[in-house]
């Protein structure tokens, strides 16, 4: 099983990074070109949508192995489900392919931050909410994500102290029953 | 060690639970065993299934072990790099054959069930919280992008600013709604909410839509009426139910309010 060096899954990768790109690129370009605030508005929300779909739903389970939802149990409570893959298949995950998604993933709110502040200091009001829009995406994402990682970890560690507990307990066990 | 024994052939749902359990214990006997689906995974089951612990760190779903084990030797790096074990509400153990399409399917059903659960008359209406159980903000954010749409382009001036104002309104709206409800003591859960509101809009948009095929101001009023009390029928058990008895009109009144306010812009557009 050869290691590769290259990203693992560049079609995922291309696609959680293209979605933003395309976002960004749409709002700073396109939009010095076209004078009407709805189409820029609805495209790029659009594109911004997209992008936190696909990496939610594709990008952070194929990249990273994580994954973060919401759910009403019986009681009316709101719980937040986490989902990770294993120590070793985390371990086995392609550097590279994480690399890149927790790095577009941090990065993309603080461009929007800074276009934000642009559309300030332009004094067009409208355009921070477009940005508004993105960085709350942006921003669950982040959240969710990064909750993830912590859970997965700490699962991990439960997970291991309670294989080392169940073990020694059979070893037990047998030990007693011979 | 050797591998898991599990041979048996399971059914997604009531299985899953005990098998969950089970794959704890063989999790740590067994090399990490990669979940490829059989095609008993249609999208999520009907009801979420609740599971005992909140989250897992799933990698194996008790699939038929044979599968997972072949799967388990391949490479890291492509499609079988082990998607999350899915129970209930939330991923799919299905695959990455088709991770996309499935996802994509499943949120799409996802967003009619609750349409139909929220505006149209259903059974569910008694009991509020299990018919929004499974929110999702994919169905409220096109409904209201696409009312905002709709009512732009039959502005004859200020497209941009009422499409501004459409957009920034009813999220504003919904959010002050969401928050009203909870500091009026109910009991409802703020993403749940926000997702009632915006299913709400459906009956609004396609007034907004039917508006914009004739212009007589009467047709027009009929229209938004008729519609407005629709959206007003859906959200009110909802929210009636969320909030303490002697508060009910407190929550309702801003709900209609809105619900007018939105009536009124299609109304005035022309």
């Amino acid at each position: 099983m050869a290691e590769e060096e290259n990203y693992a899954n560049p079609l995922t990768a291309f696609f959680s990074v293209l979605f933003k790109v395309a976002a960004l690129v749409f709002y700073i370009v396109v939009a010095s070109f076209i004078d009407n605030f709805v189409i820029v508005f609805v495209i790029t929300v659009f594109l911004v949508a997209l992008d936190f779909w696909t990496v939610k739903n594709v990008s952070g389970r194929i990249l990273v192995g994580l994954r973060w939802w919401n759910e009403i149990n019986e009681d009316g409570e709101s719980v937040w489900r986490f989902e990770s893959l294993e120590q070793q298949e985390l371990d086995r995950l392609n550097k590279k392919d994480s690399w890149l998604f927790w790095w577009t993933l941090y990065l993309t709110p603080v461009v929007w931050v800074a276009l934000g502040i642009v559309a300030i200091v332009r004094v067009k009001l409208d355009y921070l909410l477009v940005v508004g829009v993105a960085l709350v995406l942006s921003a669950a994402n982040i959240i969710g994500f990064t909750k993830c990682r912590k859970d997965a970890k700490k699962q991990i560690q439960q997970f291991a102290t309670q294989t080392v507990a169940s073990q020694f307990a059979s070893t037990l066990q047998t030990a007693f029953s011979v | 060690m050797s591998r898991s024994s599990e041979k048996t052939p399971l059914h997604p749902t009531s299985q899953s639970d005990i098998d969950e359990i089970e794959s704890l214990f063989n999790i740590s006997v067994q090399p990490a065993t990669i979940e490829v689906p059989t095609s008993t995974a249609p999208g999520k089951p009907a009801t979420t299934v609740h599971h005992p612990q909140v989250s897992i760190p799933v990698s194996s779903d008790p699939r038929p072990s044979g599968s997972g084990n072949a799967s388990s030797s391949s490479a890291a790096g492509g499609g079988a790099a082990g998607g999350p074990g899915a129970f209930g509400g939330g991923p799919e153990y299905s695959t990455l054959t088709e991770p996309v399409w499935h996802t994509l399917k499943r949120d799409v059903v996802r967003v009619a069930t609750n349409l139909r659960h929220v505006v149209f008359p259903n059974p569910y209406r008694e009991d509020p919280g299990k018919a929004l159980r499974d929110w999702d903000l994919w169905g409220p954010f096109f409904f209201i992008i696409f009312l905002a749409l709709t009512l732009s382009s039959s502005a004859t001036e200020n497209k941009s600013k009422v499409f501004a104002v459409v957009f920034a309104v009813l999220s504003a709206g919904a959010i002050v709604l969401t928050l009203n409800v909870q500091l009026l003591g109910g009991s409802i859960i703020f993403f749940q909410s926000l997702s009632l509101l915006g299913y709400c809009l459906f009956p609004l948009d396609i007034g907004a839509l039917v508006c914009l095929l004739r212009d007589s101001k009467l047709f027009r009023s009929i229209v938004v009426l008729v519609t407005l009390v629709w959206s007003s029928w859906s959200a009110y058990p909802f929210v009636s139910t969320a909030v303490p008895q002697s508060r009910k009109a407190l929550a309702v009144y801003p709900v209609l309010l809105l619900y007018i306010s939105v009536g009124f812009l299609v109304l005035a557009n022309d």
